[in-house]
């Protein structure tokens, strides 16, 4: 069981001694009993440091934005950040350290294990309180009462449940953290942060919720039309908010191929240049545009997502974009032994071959 | 395909396919083919690239975006690759594009691969005449196909 | 920059008009965008197409052009030198194939016409993004690698010396000379092989501008034409060839004997040998597989005899590299393996011979010092039967081709065995008798009439042993007739195939393979000693069968141009490079870990390519995800542009 003060500690004793200009924590969120991001620059704001089920977001992201100012800055602070990161988190910044975004050095990764559950999915949780809301969410202390459902077989550290309190009604519900965890939580294999400075909290091997890949598995149980006629309605009600993008800490590229509103235009850039930028796909958010967007951004993240579900959270209109980019991690990792953010000196997923790499598909 | 109708439409149909060709293999490979005079289906038209590794999902995309029935992309046999490698980072690559492509269900004909080497004219020819036959059978692309 | 394209569109006679509407494909793509002439032409690359070209370019002051044609792999150069004798830059000239990838493989006028079309306003979309490009200047090693000593490594490795030029001849077996060095005699002239080879063989060791290395393979080669860095394996030479002073006390005292390659298995030699007695270089070798023991040594008894202290059991193999301005692969050919012909009791009888095998019953410095006798019980063979194209022209069990020179050298070896055991007969089985080559047929007609050899057309169907004697079932199928011979011995013209390391030597070198695994050529008529790659040339039997005026012949001309190649001070490089975006790279290093040939490097964190390295493949623009790099004249947006213009 992780406890709080010792992240809320070691983040503070980064700042007292300098070595870090600032700290990407979680706080209370002020709407609801979900937490949200910060970036903490003195001492005294690390009391306000929170670790419980809510702590949803990917905080790598906010490196990339700290990276992306600095570079703009005139003045750039160089210093390094420290960081809480989940598992998730840990390998997202061990992609782009594979990727040379920044250095190793620039970040001070304060690792927190997810032990044996993770975090609270809110579409799950709100149909799960029918309608209320709720006050706290915190993992249920392991050997504490009332259990709904009895303790997960196997699960030896930590919490395996959830435990959930509604406005209105203080008393203590225990979840069985199953019914109301992430997707990407149940079908995690690093809850534990293998990328990082300190960890706190115990890695848990056995998670035996679901089988790494078991949405892209179900999702491919489909018949082809099925998965179509599926596919259809969801590229044919994306409304190309770019809310995936913006929230994929991946998503860094300057400008992005597929929409033409990112391309760079300075004083310098030439109206042939300008005429010149190809348009894969046109802006009309219409199903077929729409689908090179998603293809396009899935094909770009393969070996690259390490699957912390953002997009799919981040979705105005619940598309289940993590089923895409889960679906070539899949096969990443049968077909080519491949894990994103794994190994930071590998070379990339598409920059890499075997000979023994499936063959058999070529004609 | 037990409606008549459809039968009909199958045959009068005539699918428009991509077809993107490495320069030293594929593209000589098709050379050949015209050498010889081994007649095919003239339903792929060739883009001559320099290497399969080349290939950007990009093109795939784009390809089916504006209309392609079918989009074919050879190269030189594993080991063969004139730049060494480019054909195999092609495999993986395209692997996962096929794989990406498959999933959301775009039927899984309309996406090819081959190998063809600078020596096998004869098989330029079948690999065209084989996925033009499969395209006929499938109709016209209209799940990735823009509308405009 | 206003677009101004012309577009050429050529009938090749009949070729391509005759399949599509040229005037049609002329006419429609006047009216595209940027379009200012478009015309077509009977025979567009003849003097007056060219000249028409030319004077279209600058009368309509053209920026790009197509011409729509045969495959770029014919006239591209062609027209792109028209382009600059009308002052347009080469690279602004682009080739649309109508013929070989459409006219030629299409019937349906109208059908072929649509594709053309489509092809055409491909190449027009790609040409009007072309960059005007001017090739990249490389500097050129003078100096050449000839890799296989053999007759044809020989003759091109003096050649080269003779233009001044270094070498380096690499050589995997102890002595030059290769196969030709195992011949008795030769046709159709039956000149002493040995005679002619041995001088050659001299002028190289005498050759200060040759670098030989024996007992070497070629590890590995980096670089490019012009400048390729070899690293050449050379085994442990465990006898200093300088020390060695050819005493020959050493053999008899090797406890090893094992089967003698020089004599093809007739003879054994020990362990520690001398190829044969005429071996350059001049120096007795110490097999490493056969010795009994090198690490740790057990037996030491040659090192005990040799006075001058010539063998050395520590020595360790070495790796030099090499500075390379090009590179001529002569590795030349092995008999297809006798174990695949049991029908005619190869490997099976020790009187069923090959070819090469019964050169040395015929050679005076053979096992038998030049008296054929049988293997099994050394009597002279009174009837001896060829059996022809042993392993050649079977598709479906052996060699699909044509060995070429089985027929000559049977005929040759019937004659010679003639000569030696005059009231023996000879019968030669054969399918058709392939004689082209000046004096080739007399040569034949003289063994028929004078020497009284039986040909006989016709397959052999099995070579059994009956009383001691070589029974071969075959037939006559001019006379009709089963044929059953009781022959003492049997010779098979074993097919050639390329010698064993060819596959390997190819991988290394990057060159390609034919269908049947000899050394592929960069055009079967245009370009026959050309590699695929770029200052890689090839000569003698592995690019194919041949006989030894050809593989001199090839042997020449291969040297030839490498010292056209050579003679330049630089090189032109390709300039069809890859270009980074610079304000949308990274510096994820996706592009560097792809490229095959180290181009790319990260410069203060941004991709950056050497464009002498370059070779333009893009497999960097394959997986850059950021699409910030291209290769300039096929970017992205042609790309794009001909996808729009073929789905349009």
């Amino acid at each position: 069981m992780v406890n709080v003060e010792e992240i809320r500690d070691y983040a503070a004793g980064l700042l007292e001694k300098g070595e870090v200009k600032s700290v990407l924590g979680f706080r209370r969120g002020s709407a609801s009993a979900f937490a949200e991001p910060c970036t903490i620059t003195n001492v005294g704001e690390a009391a306000s440091l929170v670790w419980d089920p809510t702590c949803l977001n990917n905080l790598a992201l906010y490196l990339v934005k700290d990276r992306k100012q600095q570079a703009v800055s005139k003045t750039p602070d160089t210093r390094p950040v420290g960081i809480v990161a989940k598992g998730c988190d840990s390998r997202a910044i061990g992609v782009l350290l594979q990727e040379n975004y920044f250095k190793r050095e620039d970040v001070v990764v304060i690792g927190v294990s997810c032990e044996g559950t993770g975090v609270v999915d809110p579409r799950k949780l709100s149909a799960k309180l029918k309608g209320r809301t709720a006050s706290r969410v915190t993992f249920a202390v392991q050997g504490s009462t009332s259990v709904a459902g009895g303790r997960t077989p196997g699960a030896t550290d930590g919490a395996d449940g959830i435990n959930v309190s509604v406005y209105g009604d203080e008393t203590e519900t225990v979840i069985p953290a199953r019914e109301v965890l992430a997707d990407r939580c149940l079908e995690c294999r690093a809850a534990a942060p293998a990328l990082n400075d300190v960890v706190f909290g115990n890695t848990v091997e056995a998670r035996d919720f679901n089988e790494p890949f078991h949405a892209a598995k179900e999702a491919e149980r489909l018949s082809e039309d099925e998965r179509w006629a599926t596919w259809e309605r969801h590229f044919d009600r994306c409304l190309r908010c770019f809310a995936c993008r913006a929230v994929c800490p991946m998503c860094y590229c300057p400008e992005c191929v597929v929409d033409s509103t990112t391309f760079v235009v300075t004083l310098g850039t030439s109206a042939e240049e300008k005429a010149n930028r190809i348009r894969w796909c046109e802006r009309s958010a219409n199903t077929s545009e729409s689908a090179v967007y998603h293809l396009t951004r899935a094909i770009h993240l393969a070996g690259r997502c390490i699957d912390c579900g953002e997009c799919e959270r981040v979705c105005p209109v619940n598309i289940p974009l993590r089923l895409l980019n889960t679906k070539l991690e899949k096969e990443a990792f049968e077909m080519f032994e491949y894990q994103a953010g794994h190994d930071i000196e590998q070379a990339s997923l598409l920059s890499s071959f075997r000979d023994e790499d499936p063959n058999s598909f070529i004609r | 395909m037990s409606n008549p109708s459809q039968t009909t439409e199958v045959q009068d149909f005539e699918p428009r396919i991509v077809a993107f060709l490495c320069k030293w293999c594929s593209s000589a490979g098709s050379d050949l083919a015209g050498v010889s005079r081994i007649q095919y289906s003239a339903n792929a038209t060739p883009i001559t690239i320099p290497c399969s590794g080349s290939v950007s999902p990009m093109y795939i995309l784009s390809a089916f975006n504006k209309g392609a029935d079918g989009v074919l992309i050879s190269g030189c046999h594993p080991g063969d690759c004139h730049y060494m490698e480019g054909n195999y980072l092609a495999r993986r690559k395209l692997y996962l594009v096929k794989e990406l492509l498959q999933f959301i269900g775009l039927e899984s004909d309309r996406f090819r691969m081959s190998w063809v080497s600078a020596a096998e004219g004869a098989k330029f020819a079948e690999v065209v005449d084989e996925f033009v036959e499969d395209l006929r059978v499938l109709g016209p692309q209209n799940r990735l196909k823009a509308e405009r | 920059m206003t677009k101004r394209t012309g577009v050429f569109v050529c009938h090749c006679g009949k070729n391509i008009a005759a399949t599509v509407d040229v005037k049609k494909v002329a006419q429609e793509l006047a009216k595209d965008d940027g379009v200012v002439f478009s015309e077509d032409y009977v025979y567009m690359c003849s003097d007056p197409g060219q000249t028409a070209v030319i004077d279209a370019i600058k009368d309509n002051n053209l920026n790009g052009m197509v011409i729509s044609c045969c495959s770029p792999t014919l006239h591209e150069k062609t027209f792109r030198d028209a382009s600059e004798l009308g002052d347009l830059n080469a690279f602004q000239c682009e080739i649309a194939n109508i013929r070989e990838q459409c006219a030629w493989v299409h019937k349906d006028m109208e059908v072929a016409t649509e594709k053309a079309l489509k092809i055409t306003r491909a190449s027009v979309r790609r040409v009007q993004h072309n960059q005007a490009l001017e090739p990249i200047g490389v500097p050129v090693t003078r100096r050449a690698m000839v890799v296989g000593a053999g007759i044809a490594g020989i003759q091109a490795a003096l050649d080269l010396t003779d233009a001044g030029l270094d070498v380096v001849l690499v050589e995997k077996q102890a002595t030059i000379g290769g196969n030709m060095l195992k011949l008795s005699e030769t046709f159709p002239t039956l000149d002493c092989s040995q005679c002619i080879l041995s001088p050659k063989m001299v002028s190289v060791s005498k050759n200060s501008k040759i670098t030989l290395m024996t007992e070497s393979e070629v590890e590995s080669i980096s670089g490019f034409v012009g400048n390729f860095k070899v690293k050449i394996k050379k085994k442990a030479e465990f006898v200093d060839p300088e020390l060695c002073k050819l005493c020959d006390d050493c053999t008899p005292v090797c406890p090893v004997a094992v089967p003698n390659e020089y004599d093809v298995g007739l003879t054994n030699r020990r362990a520690i040998h001398i190829p044969f007695a005429q071996a350059i270089p001049a120096s007795f070798t110490l097999d490493e597989e056969a010795c009994l023991g090198l690490n740790p040594v057990v037996c030491g008894k040659c090192e005990e005899v040799c006075d001058v202290g010539a063998i050395d059991y520590d020595k360790k193999p070495t790796v030099t590299e090499e500075d390379i301005g090009a590179i001529i692969v002569s590795t030349g050919f092995d008999l297809y393996g006798m174990e695949h012909m049991g029908e005619f009791g190869g490997g099976r009888y020790p009187d069923v011979l090959d070819g090469l095998q019964f050169e040395r019953l015929c050679s005076a410095s053979g096992a038998t010092e030049g008296h054929i006798m049988r293997p099994s019980d050394h009597k002279v063979p009174k009837e001896i039967v060829f059996i022809q194209c042993s392993g050649s022209r079977d598709p479906e069990n052996h060699c699909a081709y044509c060995s070429k020179i089985c027929c000559m050298y049977t005929a040759k070896h019937a004659t010679l065995y003639k000569h030696h055991v005059p009231d023996g007969q000879a019968y030669i089985f054969y399918i058709d008798i392939r004689s082209g080559g000046k004096g080739y047929e007399e040569f034949v007609q003289r063994s028929m009439e004078n020497d009284g050899v039986i040909y006989l057309r016709g397959r052999v169907s099995r070579v059994y042993e009956k009383d001691g004697k070589l029974r071969v079932m075959g037939v006559d199928t001019l006379a009709g007739r089963n044929v059953e011979i009781d022959a003492d011995m049997v010779v098979l013209a074993q097919a050639m195939e390329p010698s064993k390391g060819t596959a390997e030597i190819a991988k290394i070198l990057k060159i390609a393979r034919d269908k049947d695994g000899f050394l592929a050529e960069a055009h079967p008529k245009l370009k026959p000693v050309e590699s695929v790659t770029a200052g890689i040339y090839l000569a003698g039997a592995a690019q194919g069968p041949k006989d030894i005026p050809e593989t001199v012949s090839q042997a020449g001309a291969a040297a030839s141009k490498v010292i056209a190649l050579l003679s330049k001070d630089q090189l032109a490089h390709s300039p069809m490079v890859a270009k980074v975006r610079d304000p949308y790279c990274t510096g994820c290093e996706m592009c560097v870990d792809a490229c095959p040939y180290d181009a790319i490097t990260l410069v203060d964190g941004k991709a950056s390519v050497n464009e002498v390295l370059c070779e333009g493949c893009g497999s960097c623009v394959g997986v850059c995800v950021r699409a910030a790099i291209d290769v300039k004249n096929v970017t992205q947006l042609q790309i794009h542009e001909m996808i729009s213009a073929i789905m349009a």
